[in-house]
């Protein structure tokens, strides 16, 4: 009984929030601002109606972050699996120090990189390509990457990859035939977790594109408060954090699993 | 092999090590408006400035201020959190992934989300406060509430986090040790003392790391939600590198302004280190 009510407790505190979007984001102006009067009408669907009739559309913003994370999830895990396979066969001193620099850097605040990572953009004119955002944020996933995709590797048995040469296979088909169907499982965490952030992902993708047919979602969710505090259209902006939240939390439900292993897989073995 | 590691180093070595080379570079030049954006030596202007830079000092206290609150607050949350998951009843499963959606979001949605449920006049806390006969809150207008205020956003966002890394130390100590304390007549406190505890040490040390590092670089959550204000109190030292980047377009000085944050930020991690060190021998001894 005890514990019923710590649940619930729990639940208030994490969804309660949300829940408070969801009901501004169908409430009218006047149910906002005077929630205790009488009203003629208290729900509307308008708001929803002006985001996606929006200019651009609200869509748009979700395709642009969907875009952007596939890209980088493809990106991290294409340069992250070769580098994760090639740390485990190092043995030493070299192994130890990569290892060490790699937590350094996953624990490294990224948000100070900006400014050189703009100047970066600049020069090679990556401004406004929504595609060449993957290249910051495939960098910035490799240090989780290659410490949970190289934790994976060093948990097969190494017999399995011999017997493997000795049937002839190269590394090459070694990788593509034996080990990466057996890693499997953290490379759906990896690419879970670079996914979510790099569709999160803020003062990169804030600094890179001005151009607002490609803003990503969380830029796009900012420029609507960078109007006045006073004139920011709640209701509206309620709408939209409904809208940008569904894929999430679908993204969270179905991979919850994946989520909580990639997380806690380094905690446990590092 | 080591070429497998080759595109992965370099990839790391152009947007982490470049960087810093570039700012300590930069850090040493005028580089603004005022010198038409071309960089010109300034033999140390920036960091004399920089030692005299009130906003900069203010800003590097209320960093650690957000940091510390938020981060112990998180961490006592999340113990609670996972002691809670640890156990064994039905649902479990779906209550964690639903605990989960808040660490998912984006922070600037619900940056936005808090600034809403804090409005004044409008949003629900100055409405019940309303209802009570309270006074106006005037929470995110008044610099002693603000930055609880944002407080609150990123321990709401981050415990989830916090809470799995906890989860994950608790479900490595075997129950034989609970077991065998409590035949010899234990109780709960005494388990959680005894054996809880000393056992997640390490996990709550690899949180605390995590988590203060990541709270010391807070920018989305305070660049949405606050804007820094009011008057300037919540301003992080990411938000005014970026300002004096990107509003004030002196970028020798915001170069320098994260150099300064970033010694910062490695003096503190040598300081945890030694402390947890010294606070380690001190356990063993007693």
């Amino acid at each position: 009984m005890q514990r019923r009510i710590w649940i619930v407790l729990l639940l208030a505190w994490s969804l309660g929030p949300l829940l408070w979007q969801l009901y501004t984001s169908f409430s009218t102006n006047q149910a906002l601002v005077s929630p205790f009067s009488d009203l003629q009408q208290r729900w509307t669907l308008s708001h929803y109606q002006a985001v996606l009739n929006g200019n651009p559309p609200f869509w748009r913003y979700l395709f642009n972050s969907l875009l952007v994370g596939a890209g980088s999830t493809v990106l991290t895990l294409v340069i992250a699996i070769p580098a994760a396979y090639g740390l485990t066969r190092i043995r030493g001193g070299v192994n130890q120090w990569a290892r060490l620099i790699l937590i350094a850097a996953a624990l490294f605040p990224y948000v100070l990189l900006f400014l050189a990572l703009l100047e970066v953009a600049r020069s090679l004119n990556l401004g406004n390509h929504l595609l060449a955002l993957t290249i910051p944020y495939a960098a910035l996933s490799q240090p989780l990457a290659i410490l949970l995709l190289s934790s994976a590797f060093r948990d097969l048995p190494i017999d399995l990859e011999e017997a493997a040469t000795l049937e002839g296979l190269g590394l090459w088909q070694r990788l593509r035939w034996v080990l990466l169907p057996l890693i499997a499982p953290a490379s759906t965490s990896t690419a879970v977790l670079v996914f979510l952030f790099s569709w999160n992902e803020y003062p990169i993708a804030l600094t890179w594109i001005s151009d607002s047919d490609l803003l990503t979602l969380p830029v796009a969710m900012a420029r609507i408060a960078g109007s006045s505090i006073y004139s920011v259209p709640y209701g509206a902006y309620a709408a939209a954090t409904v809208l940008g939240s569904i894929p999430l939390i679908l993204l969270v439900l179905m991979f919850q699993k994946s989520i909580v292993s990639g997380l806690t897989s380094g905690a446990v073995k590092g | 092999m080591i070429a497998l590691l080759v595109p992965a180093a370099l990839l790391l070595g152009v947007v982490f090590v470049v960087p810093l080379f570039r700012y300590a570079w930069l850090s040493g030049h005028a580089d603004s408006v005022l010198t038409g954006l071309v960089a010109v030596p300034n033999h140390g202007a920036n960091w004399w400035r920089l030692l005299h830079d009130a906003r900069f000092w203010q800003d590097a206290q209320q960093t650690l201020r957000f940091a510390g609150v938020s981060v112990s607050l998180e961490l006592l949350l999340a113990l609670v959190i996972a002691l809670l998951l640890d156990q064994r009843w039905r649902g479990r499963g779906a209550i964690r992934a639903l605990s989960l959606i808040p660490w998912a979001l984006p922070t600037t949605v619900m940056a936005l989300g808090w600034r809403w449920i804090f409005n004044t006049p409008y949003g629900p806390l100055e409405q019940a406060a309303g209802l009570m006969g309270l006074p106006a809150l005037n929470i995110l207008s008044s610099p002693s509430t603000s930055w609880l205020a944002t407080v609150l956003g990123d321990v709401w966002k981050t415990t989830p986090f916090a809470a799995l890394i906890l989860l994950a130390g608790l479900q490595t100590i075997p129950s034989d040790l609970y077991e065998a304390l409590r035949l010899e007549g234990g109780g709960p406190g005494v388990c959680f003392r005894r054996i809880t505890l000393p056992l997640l040490q390490p996990y709550i040390a690899l949180a605390l790391l995590f988590r203060l590092a990541q709270a010391f670089g807070v920018f989305d959550l305070i660049q949405v939600m606050t804007g820094g204000g009011p008057a300037g109190s919540t301003e992080s030292l990411a938000l005014y590198a970026y300002l004096n980047a990107m509003r004030f377009l002196d970028f020798g000085y915001s170069a320098t302004v994260m150099m300064g944050s970033f010694l910062l930020l490695v003096s503190l991690c040598l300081l945890f280190w030694l402390s947890l060190q010294w606070l380690q021998r001190w356990l063993g001894r007693t």
